[in-house]
């Protein structure tokens, strides 16, 4: 108890190639080491709005997601603070509460977690494949890691499960 | 010819729905809908085992996880000719029913209630006098004139910061929009509210779900969910449903009535013609007579006359979507093609949604809340008509006022209660079984060479079809026809128009720039449109244009 909570939420849809970025390093995660009660590891697919219940919780939350940010495939972002983009949810867009408007709305509610988002330059989120493309394949571990480090910034401890 | 109007919503891949509306004289006279589904889960599925299907099909939609997966179990419960244990009858019925509580409460508040109601407007009203109106007409937990003052400087600091969030509008202080500032507040209040409420909500999938989002439970054969039928799992379920269904029956009720009484010409806008449902929540392996909410169809709007669904006349037309060209086909034999050539959008004459057109006997039919309601309420259902009853006596409509937007929308809360309700029966039954012993949750079966199965189900955007063909014990082909597709596809090859066309002809727009109306139908279709692909884009503009032709 009294430990700052934390939730690492990815998002994406595994379905679309590189947009199942942010599942395949949740995945890993879980896979392969243990957190302490107060660390929540989500999958939280493509869910906007119905995300509100597991973003509004924590003290912080750091975000795993395919990021456009002009750069070339496979390149690592980190967006805090400022760097975030305030989305403004117009009511007048047809269902499109995502997850940046779900963080806003969080705003309504007073509970704002400390938010960082890691994300990948995806390649390829329009066909339909199960399989990343190379490029950001190989940057699953290495967005392991740097979550890795976020953890470290925030104090947590955590452990590698051993080989079963 | 009028004035053209199209309202696209540019999101981070290609409008995910565009409506292009005609008006002349102040109304609506002709009106388009074009969507981008999504489309070829069959390139991903085929080939492998029908058991995974539904982990798969759940990814398709950013709203309903829990929904595709359990059409998709049953579809392949189809197939392979076995009915599940009550237990799992149950745990299904339950998760679907968290599902409809859930998404009924999100859709009323924070998708469809800032059509009607002002949220500048709140920030001019007497908190005094707020809360005197809540008193008056609002069974909610929260009032006076302290918290209605609160929920003021709150929405103020939004509107000051400019960080209006889900505030941020162009069309406030339409001239639309009829309520007093005291109304508006106490809305507005009851929209933070509903945000805590649907948080709270989501959890009950967690509880029987395995995990949430994306719930883990459901199997072919039934439910996994062995380890959470303690007394103390089912007792926190329990517990949240009715904390659910107090502020359904508290708030979102309340709230809807007394915002309806300020639009009841919405009752005579914004109808449909007909109606289908397949049912949904059986209560024994008597599919659809058990049914809690029944299977039917509505044609041409004659509620003395509810026929039975036939699968086998559901046809989807390709005649104006960017497919190739071919007849009508059912599900079963339904291909997706899409043309080689670049999709040029010709609403007048040629193709204009990447929406297949869904037809029941060559109809378009309306799926959804109303068209549940409207079937059940035909068949004198024993919670559902006189819950229509007495909101027409109260509003002080007639019952033709339900077909209209007015109608849809109301439909959605009234059946929140009735599924609500009927939820706590469930657990109770649960937890009989239970207590007598049986605690079946699967039933083991062959999984046969080849095979043909279906799933219908009406989940909260209505009426849900997954088909699926087995070949050689892996998935030969597998099809679904989604609520959205029903409501908001485009013409067929007989020129019929879809629901939401047919729907907003006659709409009034007082304001072609701000076209508030036209949304207030859209959106009461509750429309969801493949929240499939989902990037965050820091250079993202505001979604929305406008664009007057």
């Amino acid at each position: 108890m009294g430990n700052p909570l934390v939730t690492i939420l990815g998002v994406g849809n595994f379905l679309f190639a590189d947009e199942g970025f942010g599942i395949r390093v949740i995945e890993k995660l879980q896979a392969e080491y243990r957190f302490p009660e107060e660390v929540l590891v989500v999958d939280g697919g493509v869910l906007g709005i119905h995300l509100l219940g597991v973003i509004s919780q924590p003290d912080h939350l750091i975000v795993v997601d395919a990021v456009r940010n002009r750069g070339k495939a496979g390149d690592l972002y980190r967006l805090a603070g400022e760097d975030i983009p305030r989305r403004v949810l117009a009511k007048n867009s047809l269902h499109q509460v995502d997850l940046l408007e779900a963080l806003t709305l969080c705003q309504a509610l007073d509970k704002v977690p400390e938010t960082v988002i890691l994300g990948v330059e995806p390649e390829d989120i329009e066909t339909l494949s199960l399989e990343m493309t190379p490029a950001v394949r190989r940057q699953v571990a290495p967005m392991v890691a740097r979550v890795l480090q976020e953890l470290d910034r925030l104090g947590v401890t955590y452990s590698r499960r051993s080989p079963s | 010819m009028g004035k053209r109007i199209t309202i696209d919503p540019i999101t981070r891949i290609e409008g995910h729905l565009r409506i292009e509306v005609e008006v002349e004289g102040g109304k609506v006279v002709n009106a388009w809908s074009s969507g981008t589904l999504f489309r070829g889960i069959e390139v991903i599925l085929q080939g492998r085992d029908p058991r995974d299907a539904h982990h798969f099909v759940q990814r398709s939609c950013g709203v309903c996880t829990y929904v595709h997966a359990l059409a998709s179990v049953r579809a392949v419960d189809d197939a392979v000719g076995i009915k599940v244990p009550a237990n799992a009858r149950l745990i299904r019925n339950l998760l679907n029913g968290a599902q409809y509580q859930h998404d009924h409460i999100v859709h009323f508040y924070h998708l469809h209630a800032l059509d009607w109601v002002d949220i500048v407007s709140a920030l001019k009203a007497d908190p005094a006098k707020t809360a005197a109106l809540s008193d008056n007409t609002s069974n909610a937990p929260w009032g006076g004139r302290q918290y209605f003052k609160n929920v003021q400087v709150r929405l103020q600091t939004f509107v000051d910061s400019g960080q209006l969030g889900p505030f941020a509008n162009a069309y406030w202080g339409h001239s639309a929009y009829q309520l007093p500032p005291e109304a508006n507040l106490m809305a507005a209040a009851h929209y933070i509210e509903a945000l805590r409420m649907q948080a709270r909500a989501a959890r009950m999938h967690a509880i029987f779900g395995g995990k949430n989002p994306h719930p883990q439970s459901l199997v072919v054969g039934g439910v996994t969910s062995v380890a959470d039928l303690t007394p103390d799992r089912i007792a926190e379920f329990l517990y949240i449903t009715k904390e659910t269904q107090d502020f359904v029956k508290n708030v979102y009720i309340p709230d809807l009535l007394a915002v309806a009484s300020f639009y009841k010409e919405w009752g005579g806008i914004g109808g449909c013609t007909n109606f289908l449902t397949y049912g949904e929540f059986p209560a024994s392996d008597q599919e659809p007579e058990s049914f809690y909410i029944p299977r039917g169809i509505i044609r041409q709007r004659d509620l003395g006359k509810i026929e039975m669904v036939d699968q086998q006349k559901v046809t989807e037309d390709v005649t104006r979507s960017w497919y190739v060209k071919s007849e009508p086909k059912h599900p079963f034999e339904g291909e997706t093609r899409p043309i080689e050539e670049n999709p040029k959008y010709d609403p007048d004459k040629g193709q204009y949604s990447w929406a297949k057109a869904p037809r029941y006997d060559g109809l378009p039919c309306e799926v959804g809340p109303l068209a549940r309601v409207l079937v059940a309420y035909a068949k004198g259902h024993t919670e559902i008509k006189p819950l229509v009853d007495s909101t027409l006596k109260q509003l002080d409509i007639p019952a033709s006022a339900l077909f209209s937007t007015l109608g849809r929308t109301a439909a959605r809360g009234l059946e929140a209660v009735a599924i609500g309700e009927a939820m706590q029966g469930w657990v109770t039954e649960l937890v009989e079984n239970l207590k007598n012993g049986d605690t079946r949750t699967y039933q083991p079966y062959e999984m046969p060479e080849s095979a043909s199965g279906v799933g219908l189900n009406d989940v909260p955007r209505g009426a849900l079809g997954h088909w699926i063909r087995i070949e050689d014990g892996k998935i030969g082909n597998y099809q679904y026809v989604v609520p959205s597709t029903w409501n908001l596809g485009p013409r067929d090859g007989a020129g019929n128009l879809s629901p939401v066309e047919e729907a907003l002809i006659g709409t009034p727009v007082a304001d072609p720039q701000k076209p508030l109306e036209v949304l207030r139908t859209v959106h009461s279709f509750d429309p969801c449109l493949a929240c499939a692909i989902h990037v965050i884009d820091p250079h993202s503009n505001e979604v929305y244009k406008i664009r007057v032709v």
